[in-house]
This record gives C-alpha cells, structure tokens and sequence, in this order.
C-alpha cells in the first residue's frame, strides 16, 4: 500500500558492528512517513548497534538512505542535523544540567528562537511534568520522568524520525502506557517513530509493523497484528505475557 | 599592620594564581587532561605581552587579549591535531604526551628567549596607594581585578551561552552530547583553546609582578593542579577563590618560615592531595 511513497528510512543489507567484531549481518528494514515501526529482539540481538549504525557513531557498509540520501558517507552531527533523532539506551541525559537545559540541547542546531519556543509549547503542553520540572537537575528527577526528559529532548529537535531504544526499560506499566500514548499523539503529527523494545506486548500494542531480529539478522516481518499471533514469534517474546 | 598587609599581597597574588587554575580545571573537567604543560602555556603568554610590549610598545594590558587570541588559536590546533588522537586512551597517556609537551615548550622557550629572567615593567609597574594605612600595589590589584573578570566570563560564557552549554553537556555524557549535534573533535578545540587562552593572560599578568624565565612553567603548573583540586572543575569562581587560600597561605609562610618556602606550601600541598585523597584527585574531581 505504501508503494508509491518514497520510505523515509531504508536500509538495505547492511553490516556493521563494533571495530572487527561484526554484529549485524545483511539487515532488511524499511520506515515510510508516519509510521511506527517496532523492532524486538532478545539481549545482545543487535538493535541497539542498528541504532548506533542508523546515526552513524559506529561503521558500517551496505545501504542506508533517509528520505532518499545516503546516510553512510555522513557524521553523527549531520544525521542529527537531518532530524533523525535518537533517544538512546539508558536514558543518557546531561545529569547535571537542568530539564530547560536539556531541551535546549536538543534544539542544539536551531537558530530560530521564535521556532524553538514554539517547541518548548508543544513539548511542555505534551509531558506537563517536565513543565513543572524545567527548573530541576534532570539526574534527580525519577525513572519516568527521566525518561520523559530524554524523549521531550529529542522532540525539540522536530525529528522527522524518533529512534527511542528500550523506552520502557525500567519503568512502573502505567508509565509505558502513558509514554506510548504520547508516541501515538505525536505519530498523528507526523513524526515516524522506530521504537526497539524487549516489552515486545508494549511495542506491538502502538506499532504499525514490527521486525523481529534474531544475532544480528532480521527474521521476520510483518504488521503488529500479524506478528502479534504468530506461533513463533508468541512462543519467543509473549510467553510470559500470553500465560499470565 | 604588617600582617593585614601581608594578607593583602597574598589575596592580590592569590587571584592571579586562581587565573591560572581556571584554564587548568576548565580542560581537566571537559577532556578529562590534566594539562602538564599548562604552566608552560603561563610562561608561552607571559613571554608574548613581554616582546608585544618592549618590541611594539604595546601596554601590556592592552597586550593580554593579542596574547589570549595568539593562546587560543595554539591551544586550539594543538588539541585539534595532536591530542585528539590520544584523547580516549589511558590517563597516564595524556600526562606522558603533555609532560613531554612542557619539556619541549620549555626548551623552545630556552632556546628562543634565553635563560634570562625578563619583567614586563610598564611605567605603573611598581605603582602602589596607601589604603587605610596598607599599601596597594596597582599592578598585582589589576591581576586581582582582571582573574575576576575573566572568571566572571567564562561562568557567562559556561552557563548563559549555547558554545557553553554545549561544552558542559560534553563534559557530562559525551554518548549523548555526540547523538545532539555536538562534534566532540571541535568542541574538544575550542575549550582547549580557551584554557590556553586563560593561561595565556595569567602569564602576562605574572611576567609583570613577578618575572619570567623559560622555567617558571613546572611550579605554576603544580599550584595550578592544586587550586583545581581544592576548587573543584566546574565553577570558575571557586577555582579563583581557591586561589586566594593559596596566595594567603604562601604570603604567610614567607612571612613567618621564610621567602623561599613560599614554594614549599603549594608542593607540601600537592604530596598531602596525593597522599590523602588520591583518587579524588586523579578522577575528574
Ligand atoms: N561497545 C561495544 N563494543 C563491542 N561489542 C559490543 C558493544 N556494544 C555491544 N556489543 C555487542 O554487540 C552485540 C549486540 O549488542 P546490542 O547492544 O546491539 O544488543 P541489543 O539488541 O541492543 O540488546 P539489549 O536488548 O540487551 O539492549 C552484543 O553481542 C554485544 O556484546
Ligand atoms: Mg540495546
């Protein structure tokens, strides 16, 4: 059905990994506007070095292109300039900087003030919490709220594509609930989302479609619903959650 | 009277040696270097205001920001070419590299300037005011009142400014700050260069109440370290205000023990930090 659009992120056979370790092998994954796209996998499966590769900290070799552009010969400062953003594992916030702060580093490369306040309206009316927390150094804020803060970050930025890894990692389920229900508010504003999760029941509850990786390659593919009640796929990442 | 005045000396010293610091704790906080060299970037500055002022005729005050801006652009490319390279390894790397960066700056500077001792000795050089019976020496309260002013910019420049808060995000996850934009190479440059640039001014400042030889970098590299440790790395008006407990305690000890142990508290120091408190000293503190 999305043939016609140009995907906004493609990536094609690619390798990548960690000097001469190699982690990831031929990788197929394909992102259109709008869409959330899940991609789940067991620890150490290698979603977190397709992120890295995606903005280009680690290298890599074979295809990557964003909205049509070769995403390989370019520096992480030049993906992030592209607003393909990542809200990385571990939250990774400027600890000893306060929430406004941290935000303003997310707007790191705007210049337009009047634009940039426009953001803080949308983000601050988005996660209220972080509005009453602008004046608090982010490393003392809770688990949530930090996570809140790594997200409202990387929207600053007006991503085109949000990366969030492991968002869920860590947190009460009432809070993944309410940070999902945040990524859907901000899909309809036509951001893309790429969302990698082990909370595979999280992931598939918001996603469009979903990748399944498995050392490094991707072994399966399909819509949420699909891959929702496919035997394999139920059998490896919902087990716990189907016999609870 | 003697010894409010001794306090005085001590206090005026103490800010400039605080200055000195700044440039220090600013690259050992954000690149994790402890700059061995640093001193020797004192003496480099020092010997700039020296020639801009007996060669052009440049008042040395007016000199210190031609050297600031002389400073930052060597501080810059060294960062920018050479220690970026080994910026990631092992901190007894980056001591090995800049303690061979002193050795070598000093020898150039033997080499260059001579051995000799210089002064940087404007007509106002040993001005002084009488102040409720102390006397006020103008050039040592110029280095006083300009270490504040400089540590009051850079706190702008840390905290009020997008170059600042990128500097500080760096220093505090360099995964992060890498992911929003920030290039970790040029960065590094730029504080390098801006500690350089401090050093820079602090040396002319120095050269003109005290004087300058291709050797005084060593010493004032081992106070700088000092007053970065008691200070802490990221509060330029700390750095400077540790600075004074130096400058005090040094005027006293050449008061009471004698001149030549003025040299002997910072150092005293320095082995009592590293006997102590070790590890706060050598992780960025
Ligand atoms: N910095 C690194 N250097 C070398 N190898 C690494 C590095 N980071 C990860 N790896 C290896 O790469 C492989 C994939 O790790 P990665 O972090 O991408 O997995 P992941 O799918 O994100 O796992 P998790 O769900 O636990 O976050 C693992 O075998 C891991 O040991
Ligand atoms: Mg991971």
């Amino acid at each position: 059905m999305n043939a016609q659009v140009t995907p906004l992120l493609e990536i094609s056979r690619l390798n990548g990994g960690y000097g001469a370790v190699p982690v990831l092998f031929g990788v197929d994954l394909v992102i259109h506007p709008g869409e959330i796209v899940a991609l789940v996998g067991n620890n150490g499966a290698g979603k977190t070095t397709l992120l890295r590769a995606i903005s280009r900290v680690i290298t890599a070799s074979g295809g990557m292109k964003f909205d049509g552009e070769d995403l390989l010969p370019l520096t992480p400062e030049q993906v992030f300039a592209r607003r393909l953003v990542q809200v990385p594992e571990g939250r990774q916030l400027f600890g000893r900087m306060t929430v406004e702060e941290n935000l303003l580093m997310g707007a790191n490369r705007r210049g337009n003030r009047a634009a940039i306040a426009r953001s803080f309206d949308w983000v601050y009316g988005l996660l209220p919490k972080l509005a009453e927390r602008r004046r608090q150094l982010a490393g003392n804020m809770s688990g949530g709220e930090q996570q809140m803060c790594a997200i409202a970050r990387a929207l600053m930025a007006e991503p085109r594509l949000l990366m969030i890894d492991e968002m869920s990692l860590g947190l009460a389920p009432i809070i993944v609930d309410q940070l999902l229900a945040i990524l859907d508010t901000i899909r309809k504003q036509s951001v893309a989302i790429f969302l990698v999760e082990q909370d595979v029941f999280a992931a598939f509850s918001v996603a469009d479609r979903g990748y399944v990786m498995e050392t490094g390659r991707i072994v399966q593919t399909g819509t949420a619903q699909e891959l929702s009640n496919d035997e394999s796929v139920r059998a490896a990442y919902l087990g716990a959650e189907a016999g609870a | 009277m003697l010894l409010a005045q001794i306090i005085v000396n001590g206090v005026l010293l103490g800010g400039l040696y605080g200055l000195m610091a700044l440039g220090m704790a600013l690259v050992w906080g954000v690149l994790n270097i402890v700059n061995l060299a640093h001193g020797a970037f004192v003496m480099l500055g020092g010997y700039i205001v020296y020639y801009l002022f007996t060669t052009l005729g440049i008042d040395p005050l007016a000199a210190l920001p031609i050297a600031m801006a002389l400073m930052f652009a060597f501080g810059y490319l060294l960062q920018y070419v050479v220690l970026n390279q080994i910026i990631r390894s092992a901190m007894l790397n980056t001591l090995l590299i800049t303690f061979g960066l002193d050795v070598v700056l000093t020898y150039l500077a033997q080499l260059g300037f001579s051995a000799d001792f210089r002064t940087i000795a404007p007509s106002y050089a040993g001005a002084n005011f009488g102040l409720l019976g102390i006397t006020v020496p103008v050039a040592p309260l110029a280095a006083f009142a300009i270490a504040w002013l400089l540590a009051g910019l850079t706190w702008l420049l840390l905290n009020r400014l997008p170059l600042g808060r990128a500097i500080r995000a760096t220093a505090q996850n360099l995964v992060a700050a890498r992911l929003y934009g920030v290039n970790p190479r040029r960065l590094y440059a730029v504080t390098f260069g801006i500690g350089a640039a401090l050093a820079g001014a602090s040396g002319g400042l120095y050269g003109m109440i005290s004087h300058l030889s291709p050797y005084v970098g060593a010493p004032l590299t081992a106070k700088a370290f000092v007053i970065a440790v008691i200070g802490g790395l990221h509060n330029p008006f700390a750095v400077v205000a540790s600075g004074l407990i130096i400058g005090i305690a040094e005027s006293l000890a050449a008061l009471y023990v004698g001149p030549t142990y003025a040299n002997v508290i910072s150092f005293g120091l320095l082995v009592l930090i590293l006997v102590l408190r070790p590890s706060r000293a050598l992780r960025a503190a």
